[in-house]
């Protein structure tokens, strides 16, 4: 690998979300020298390519072409976002397969149900629907993931109890279960012991307080991506809170964690899909700069100009760190400022509406399954609307034709081809 | 070391380049959370905030090594720098950044100060720095609790001083490698590389 033309990852490392398992740097390479001039033809034709797979794939394990195409727009698409599709490929993916018990214990589809739920606004629903489905209920991958989320939230009670449950289920691998537990009991430990020490100079705090301190603590968590990053910032107020013994909501999910029932949940959960089962409905996809109502004890409301700006607090009068300036540096030219203050008018607020979350859909989804099980479902396409519509995008009707036919030439020409090759040759 | 100074000579090129290491090192520990953040204090250094680790055995174990290497690049006998992140409980080696490093061994017989201001070597080896922080948007979670540990390669003749054994180069199986920048002190050259083990993907 050449140095010096090799450093473009250097320049835009503000647009590549870590993975969990790491990018391979080729690949960074090329998806960032691709994305210089749009989504770039190579990147269309490839993504095709894929699409035209999980339609036309008739072998035994359906899942690997998702596994491959979920994996390789993590690779191209370093910034995520809009264009990349993840967050629908994954839900697609397992929507897809939530019928197809085989699958339930399969380390692939249990790691993509965690990536999606790392890409919901509530992931803790979502470890509670697959263990209400059963998916990944001996993978310790869930149970890990399960317990990071609660860490997260500050809740490290409940985040330990998932690992029990997952010693009663026996998951597998019991080794890695048994080391990240430790890890928990670990970090726990080492929280609890800070705690001690400043709580004996400090008084009771403010919840914001709270939510600083915690962010301090995380200890080893920080090396985890938090992608997430003002999501769990916000939760963790709550996670403050609810460790301070103060009911925040009067949720019965909240006052005390609720043991599964096996029997309790299959006749309450699975069967029968109630939307409203879910306490507290997930907020919609993650947006940023989302916070919920708060009370803001003693803080001024910040006065308006009559240019309508508002009129900020003046800074603190001196930064308690050094700026760094360089010293050949030019005096920065301004950027033009383009929004225009008397057109750009108040953000105004968002009105409330229902949310379609991925969860719901989920639910749907899988009572319509139900549904056309029992013969209940009134329509019924006589077209092969799976096909149209499996994978991400869409298909039209010539494209799978275009598919098939295809699929039927290419050994006919490759025939040719050789033999045109052997005569060549000859 | 005052701006002053124009030129270079091979006891302050070796000196900056030990520097360097130090600091560097503790960058590694601290992004790649080998040691728990609480124990790192912020310190400023090449104009950036750099983190420092206060863990007293830890500390007294880089000096030494920075301090040995000192001498090993006062006598342009070191040849490379690697440190190896272990999995703790499999003893695995998941990453290894590995500092190679040119030394001009005419620098040993002409005493004479090369022209390089200190400035412009500081700048190089704050880019290298950053870009060390920067690794973090490719390289994998460190999943498990792990141990470090140092190499240094230097030349066969070498005595091995007490406190260090020889030893493998421990190097990861189907990695893949990423260059870093270098930086020169016209004495020294040091070019960075970390390599990690490959994603099974794609």
């Amino acid at each position: 690998m050449a140095e010096g033309g090799d450093m473009e990852w250097e320049l835009s490392k503000e647009n590549i979300q870590p993975l969990r398992r790491g990018r391979a740097i080729s690949a960074l390479h090329e998806a960032l020298s691709l994305q210089q001039d749009g989504l770039s033809s190579a990147i269309n034709q490839q993504r095709q390519a894929f699409e035209s797979e999980l339609r036309m794939y008739d072998g035994d394990d359906p899942l690997d072409v998702w596994d491959r195409y979920i994996k390789w727009t993590e690779q191209t698409f370093p910034q995520g976002g809009k264009e990349s599709n993840l967050a629908t490929l994954l839900e697609r993916a397992v929507t897809r397969f939530t019928e197809e018990k085989k699958y339930h214990d399969d380390p692939r589809y249990v790691d993509l149900w965690i990536k999606f739920a790392e890409n919901c606004p509530e992931p803790l629903d979502i470890f509670r629907y697959m263990q209400a489905q059963g998916i990944g209920v001996t993978q310790a991958s869930l149970y890990i993931a399960w317990s990071e989320e609660y860490e997260n939230q500050g809740n490290c009670r409940k985040a330990d109890l998932v690992y029990q449950e997952g010693f009663k289920k026996c998951a597998e691998p019991h080794d890695k279960l048994l080391q990240f537990h430790k890890a928990l009991q670990a970090r726990v430990s080492r929280q609890v012991m800070m705690n001690v020490e400043e709580d004996s100079d400090d008084e009771p705090k403010q919840p914001e307080r709270v939510s600083l301190a915690e962010l301090k603590h995380r200890g080893k968590k920080k090396a985890i991506a938090p992608i997430n990053r003002t999501g769990s910032a916000i939760r963790s107020i709550s996670g403050g809170m609810q460790s301070h013994g103060a009911p925040v909501l009067g949720n019965a999910s909240n006052s005390r964690l609720v043991v599964f029932d096996e029997n309790k949940t299959q006749s309450a959960g699975p069967s029968e899909p109630k939307l409203e089962a879910w306490a507290a409905p997930p907020t919609s996809r993650a947006k940023e700069n989302e916070r919920n109502p708060e009370k803001w004890c003693g803080v001024k409301v910040p006065q308006k100009s009559k240019f309508g700006h508002t009129v900020m607090a003046p800074p603190p009068p001196k930064p308690t760190f050094q700026p760094f300036v360089e010293e050949s540096d030019q005096p920065p030219t301004m950027t033009p400022c383009k929004i225009n203050p008397a057109v750009n008018t108040v953000l105004s607020a968002r009105k409330p509406h229902r949310e379609e979350t991925p969860l719901k859909r989920l639910q749907e989804h899988h009572q319509q399954q139900k549904e056309a099980e029992s013969g209940k479902l009134q329509e019924q396409s006589m077209y092969c609307k799976e096909l149209l519509l499996s994978g991400a995008t869409e298909f039209c009707f010539e494209e799978l034709r275009a598919e098939r036919y295809f699929k039927k030439v290419t050994p006919e020409v490759r025939g040719q081809m050789d033999q045109a090759c052997a005569s060549a040759s000859n | 070391m005052t701006s002053t100074l124009k030129g270079i000579t091979l006891k302050g090129s070796a000196e900056l380049v030990a520097e360097f290491f130090s600091f560097g090192i503790n960058s590694i520990l601290y992004q790649r959370g080998i040691y728990p953040p609480e124990t790192f204090s912020r310190v400023t250094n090449y104009d950036m905030s750099l983190q420092l680790t206060t863990d007293p055995k830890l500390k007294n174990y880089l000096t030494n090594v920075v301090s040995q290497l000192k001498e090993w690049l006062f006598e342009c006998t070191v040849q490379k720098l690697v440190l190896v992140i272990t999995c703790l409980e499999t003893n695995e080696v998941l990453e290894r950044w590995q500092f190679d490093i040119e030394c001009d061994k005419s620098a040993k017989e002409s005493s004479a100060p090369r022209e390089k201001s200190i400035k412009t070597i500081q700048d190089e080896i704050r880019s290298v720095i950053r870009q060390i922080t920067a690794t973090v948007t490719f390289l994998p979670l460190l999943e498990t609790p792990c141990a470090f540990d140092l190499l240094v390669y230097t030349d066969k003749d070498l005595v091995v001083p007490d406190k260090w054994e020889e030893s493998g180069p421990q190097i990861i199986d189907q990695s893949e490698e990423v260059r870093l920048r270098s930086f020169t002190t016209s004495i020294h050259r040091v070019n960075s590389m970390v390599a990690y083990k490959k994603t099974d993907s794609v």
